[in-house]
């Protein structure tokens, strides 16, 4: 029995479709960028924790505020101050108001300074590896090379030293000249100007990233640096 | 396994996840799968290599919650999650030509009329598939592209066995008769 020519192009055009060949190279940036995100993983953790702390001592220091001045208005709805009542009737008599109860709530003590909490082991324990071991390459270098050197800025940044991380892409890009990694350099960039303090330095990166680069996976990201012209002006 | 340079990561950083799954393993497992599903949901190949990355990298932040042998389930479910924001971004910049433009040597074309074959095969198929609902599309590129069984794609559409099978076959005829219809498009008259 004849195939059906039909069947035979579908047939034919699946297995074009299946033996179209993967992009090695793309596979290869897939994996480095999926490396770096794995490694960035404990910063954020850190940093989550850094900030759930901050807000719980902030919470303690409300919540201790919140008290001392319940606790006053309650002493001043009984009539109870710090200062005598003045008794102009009976200045000679004895108070009994006072009562030995409210007396013997002890004083609120004053609210002692919250000593800063300690950034995590992680933040502060981590080596930041000099950029100076970075491998010295004047021609393109590889995949692994430019991943160290990122891994180097991103590590920078995980230790909270933003200077650290833009020498490191300083380096990346004068001596690796890299270019494989380029645009997950790009975001590392924006990222360490923008904890630099220089947001607006990140601000225009992060936009020039955008508008070259639409469809890349890392645009969210960079857009979420971009300041727009009103939040700028208020800076 | 492809040639990836073996670097070490910083101290302090793991790339393995708990229960073992390493992010290396898992693209090299499944960034061919990944990025096949990718071309056959309709991408071009630059968008299916940027939307395939971006699967590795919610993978890698979700590393640890990953059972390794739920892990190609994972990655699908992503894949389509990214695949329905590209072509969301795609329609609203369409201006973007779709790109068949190969940058790697492809074995089977050996002339230049052989590779615009292979490139208007390609987009025949993507206009053929184009017609078909998501769900029928879906099913037909796992067993088409990718050669599974009924059981797998039910597994990873997460549909009963009978309600896959049932889907393939009428995603099947649903092919048949759009590419009927589009006969005169093949890109293979001339030859016998």
């Amino acid at each position: 029995m004849k195939p059906d020519p039909i069947d035979q192009l579908g047939a034919r055009l699946f297995e074009i479709a299946r033996n179209e060949p993967v992009p090695h190279a793309a596979e290869q940036r897939a994996l480095a960028a999926a490396r770096l995100e794995v490694a960035r993983k404990p910063e954020k953790i850190a940093r989550f924790s850094a900030v759930r702390g901050w807000l719980m001592a902030a919470a303690c220091v409300a919540l201790a505020a919140s008290a001392a001045l319940l606790l006053r208005a309650k002493d001043e709805g009984l009539g109870i101050s710090a200062e005598p009542p003045i008794l102009a009737h009976a200045p000679s008599e004895p108070r009994s108001v006072p009562s030995a109860t409210v007396r013997e709530t002890p004083p609120i003590a004053p609210i002692a300074p919250i000593a800063p909490i300690a950034p995590t082991a992680a933040v502060t324990a981590k080596p930041v590896p000099s950029s100076a071991a970075l491998p010295v390459h004047s021609a393109a270098a590889s995949l692994s090379d430019e991943l160290s050197a990122l891994k180097i800025a991103s590590s920078a940044l995980s230790a909270g030293d933003p200077q650290a991380a833009l020498r490191a892409l300083d380096r990346y890009d004068r001596v690796l000249k890299g270019q494989k990694l380029r645009a997950e350099a790009t975001l590392l960039k924006i990222e360490a100007l923008s904890r630099a303090g220089q947001t607006g330095a990140a601000s225009a990166l992060a936009q020039r990233f955008v508008d070259q680069n639409p469809g890349s996976p890392l645009v969210d990201r960079a857009r979420s640096f971009v300041v727009n012209g009103s939040e700028e002006m208020k800076r | 396994m492809i040639g990836i340079p073996s670097k070490a990561p910083p101290a302090g950083v793991s790339q393995t996840a708990t229960h073992g799954l390493s992010i290396d393993s898992l693209v090299a497992q499944h960034y061919g799968f990944i990025w096949r599903v990718l071309r056959g949901l309709g991408l071009s190949r630059a968008d299916a290599e940027d939307a395939t990355q971006q699967v590795f990298m919610i993978a890698a932040r979700k590393l640890d919650a990953i059972a390794p042998d739920r892990a190609r389930s994972f990655v699908y479910g992503a894949a389509l999650r990214v695949a329905n924001n590209a072509r969301r971004g795609l329609r609203r910049r369409r201006e973007v030509p779709d790109d068949e433009v190969l940058n790697e040597p492809e074995p089977e074309a050996r002339s230049p009329e052989k590779m615009a074959e292979l490139v208007r095969a390609r987009q025949l198929l993507a206009r053929v598939l184009d017609q078909l609902s998501e769900k029928h599309r879906r099913v037909l590129v796992l067993a088409e592209l990718e050669q599974l069984e009924v059981p797998e794609i039910a597994a990873l559409e997460s549909i009963p066995v009978g309600t896959a099978a049932s889907r393939l076959r009428v995603a099947r005829e649903k092919f048949r008769a759009t590419l009927l219809a589009m006969r005169d498009q093949n890109p293979f008259v001339d030859e016998p």
